[in-house]
């Protein structure tokens, strides 16, 4: 899997500053530790010179004890003479056996040595000829001042790196903030909202872009808006030579029986085909219409309600409806449940249930039939204009005007819902408009 | 009795279609190729209703239904040509009762006319609202005594929301029973009558004291 950019450049920002504290923290730990230590062991050495020189002196007297004891510094410090006629312990007690024997065999040296489980420096001195004199200063203290430094520096590490991928995801969320707009942006004209727009950049590296694609998206709602009003125009052309063969046509109509056999048919088939074409440039431009914007303010309907006029008009059909209010044009919503009823019954013998559920903050309005059904590949494409001929062998004695799902979407749409067309089971389709609760 | 109809149309071929139409629906139908020959008629010879196409030459069909209108509450349809609202609305704010659009049938506009001519209302009895009187019978509406003048549609309008007694009245009921649609109407229809009923009868038309809207249902009478 690609890492998106975002993620990206955040893990370079955190690994980079990983990488540059990790090193700092590092040459600062070995100068930091190495001289600590330093002056530890050279502190160590003073003083143990000055305590052998104490107890040359008093090395055969009986008060050797004592000093000794006067001359440790803490429970954990300890100090050996060994002689040759035996060994002279105080302060923590403490073998020569446990003692390096290069060590103690070969004064004077100084050595760091772990001791019965505790860190020390161990400085031996010979004294007077042929004793040793060795000294043991913990380095507990020490050690924890380096445990402290060390987590110091180690947490240190982990929050700059931290700190560093945060500093990289803020500034590549800000740097990519315009091209989430551009994406936006995109994503509503594709979903056919042609007026959608970026908004002016400053950057720019950025103004270019962003005025190149309003551009594009300008020439694109243009030509748009130009074929709406091609199809508008032809629709408002037609209409006055279709009022006048629409009217001839129900004169002739009523005069049916004096055209017998051929003459009769033809007759039929002119004037239903007239009626036809009527609805068909009505449809388109009611099409051509929706595209524009000259919507009343948007008012709250109760959806059960208006469920319930429309199929008062039309044959019955079983209701579940469950109260629900939106927000939107009567019109169009009166349009949408009509269009589906149509469908229904020129497709697939009728609806057989008219529904509106509520589910959290949508409101559902569904139409089912039992008919054939629509088939999955299909399942776009039939609220497409003209969308007729995609179900075969339907057309038959089709009368609809090819544009009855299509004005359904673009309504849906200009309502701020979605419509689709679903499985019902056991046979049969279900379509679905869904919209936002008010 | 025989409804005369008034065609004021100026494409000839839809004009003849449409008396030849209309004819077979029962109506007796007189054109008029222009608003100048409509006005002439109309001083002359008596009609039951008008049709008039708002794209005339000459005097513009707007101005035709506004100057009908001033002349008294004779029924008028406007045709419309666009699909536009604001030519629909335009035309019944001028005045006019019903508008239909090209292509247009004459069945449906034989429904049209037949239920603009309809004089059936709920009740019999005078009705007071406020100051305000209404008389079924007479046809009659008086504001604190004095007479305010409605179109037969505007009356009828009145007297739906006035029969209710302070009950809600739906839009679509007020469709159905005033215009006479199924379905399908045109809320917009109802909500430019409204506001030209509102104008006629409240104080304050912009803050409606007898006549209110119950709002996402309809309108009802303050009783």
């Amino acid at each position: 899997m690609r890492l998106t950019l975002r993620c990206r450049i955040t893990l370079s920002f955190g690994f980079g500053l990983l990488v540059v504290t990790s090193v700092l923290a590092f040459a600062t730990w070995n100068l930091a530790s190495g001289y600590m230590l330093r002056q530890r062991e050279a502190s160590a050495t003073r003083q143990a010179e000055v305590n052998v020189r104490l107890v040359e002196k008093s090395l055969s007297s009986p008060g050797l004890d004592e000093l000794l004891t006067g001359l440790t510094t803490g429970p954990d410090s300890s100090i050996l003479v060994i002689g040759p006629d035996g060994q002279v312990n105080a302060g923590r007690k403490v073998e020569a056996s446990q003692l390096p024997a290069d060590l103690v065999e070969h004064p004077p040296g100084r050595s760091r040595i772990t001791v019965a489980g505790l860190p020390v420096i161990a400085v031996t001195l010979p004294v007077a000829g042929n004793a040793v004199y060795v000294e043991l200063f913990p380095l507990q203290q020490l050690d924890r001042t380096f445990g402290f430094l060390g987590a110091v520096l180690i947490a240190g590490t982990i929050g700059s790196a931290l700190l560093g991928a945060a500093l990289g995801s803020w500034a590549s969320k800000r740097a990519l903030r315009p091209l989430a707009e551009l994406s936006s942006a995109a994503v509503r004209i594709a979903g056919g909202d042609l007026r959608a727009r970026l908004p002016d950049q400053d950057d720019p590296d950025l103004a270019a872009l962003a005025a190149k694609f309003n551009s594009t998206a300008h020439a694109l709602e243009q030509r748009a808006l130009r074929d709406a009003r091609f199809a508008s125009d032809i629709s408002h052309e037609l209409r006055s030579p279709l009022t006048t063969m629409v009217n001839a046509g129900a004169v002739l109509r009523r005069r049916r029986e004096h055209l017998p056999g051929t003459a009769g048919t033809a007759l039929e088939l002119l004037t239903s085909e007239v009626d036809r074409f009527a609805r068909m440039v009505v449809d388109l431009l009611e099409i051509s219409r929706a595209d524009q914007t000259d919507d009343p303010p948007p008012e709250e309907i109760a959806l059960d309600a208006l469920v319930r006029n429309v199929i008062a008009t039309r044959a019955g059909v079983p209701l579940a409806l469950e109260p629900a209010v939106v927000l939107g044009d009567r019109r169009r919503l009166d349009r949408v449940l009509t269009n589906l009823l149509d469908n229904a019954e020129r497709h697939a013998g009728g609806a057989v249930l008219v529904a509106v559920r509520v589910s959290g903050s949508r409101v559902r309005l569904e139409v089912e039939d039992a008919g054939p059904g629509v088939p999955e590949p299909l399942r776009e494409q039939i609220f497409e204009r003209f969308a007729r001929g995609v179900m075969a062998g339907s057309r038959g004695d089709d009368t609809g005007s090819g544009l009855g799902l299509a004005l359904v979407r673009e309504h849906v749409l200009r309502l701020g819902g979605r419509v689709w067309v679903e499985d019902r089971s056991p046979h049969g389709s279900r379509f679905v408009v869904e919209l936002t609760e008010f | 009795m025989c409804v005369r109809v008034l065609l004021v149309e100026d494409d000839e071929r839809i004009r003849q279609a449409l008396s030849l139409a209309l004819s077979d629906e029962g109506f007796t139908v007189d054109e008029a190729v222009s608003g100048e020959e409509a006005f002439r008629r109309l001083e002359t010879e008596q009609f039951d209703v008008v049709l008039v196409d708002l794209t005339l030459p000459g005097i513009d069909g707007l101005e035709v239904v506004r100057t009908l209108r001033a002349r008294g509450d004779l029924p008028i349809i406007v045709v419309t040509a666009r699909t536009d609202a604001r030519d629909m609305i335009a035309g019944l704010e001028a005045g006019a009762d019903d508008y239909v659009t090209k292509p247009l049938m004459a069945s449906v506009l034989a429904a049209r006319i037949r239920a603009l001519l309809r004089r059936r209302g709920p009740g019999r009895e005078a009705v007071r609202i406020g100051d305000l009187e209404i008389r079924p019978q007479e046809g009659l509406v008086h504001r604190a005594g004095e007479r305010v003048h409605l179109t037969r549609t505007e009356f009828r309008l009145l007297l739906e929301l006035a029969g209710a007694a302070g009950r809600i009245v739906t839009r679509e009921q007020l469709l159905q029973k005033v215009w006479g649609y199924d379905y399908f109407g045109d809320t917009r229809l109802l909500d430019v009558h409204i506001r030209r009923l509102r104008r006629k009868i409240e104080a304050n038309p912009d803050d409606p004291a007898l006549l209110l809207t119950v709002r996402g249902t309809g309108y009802r009478i303050r009783s």
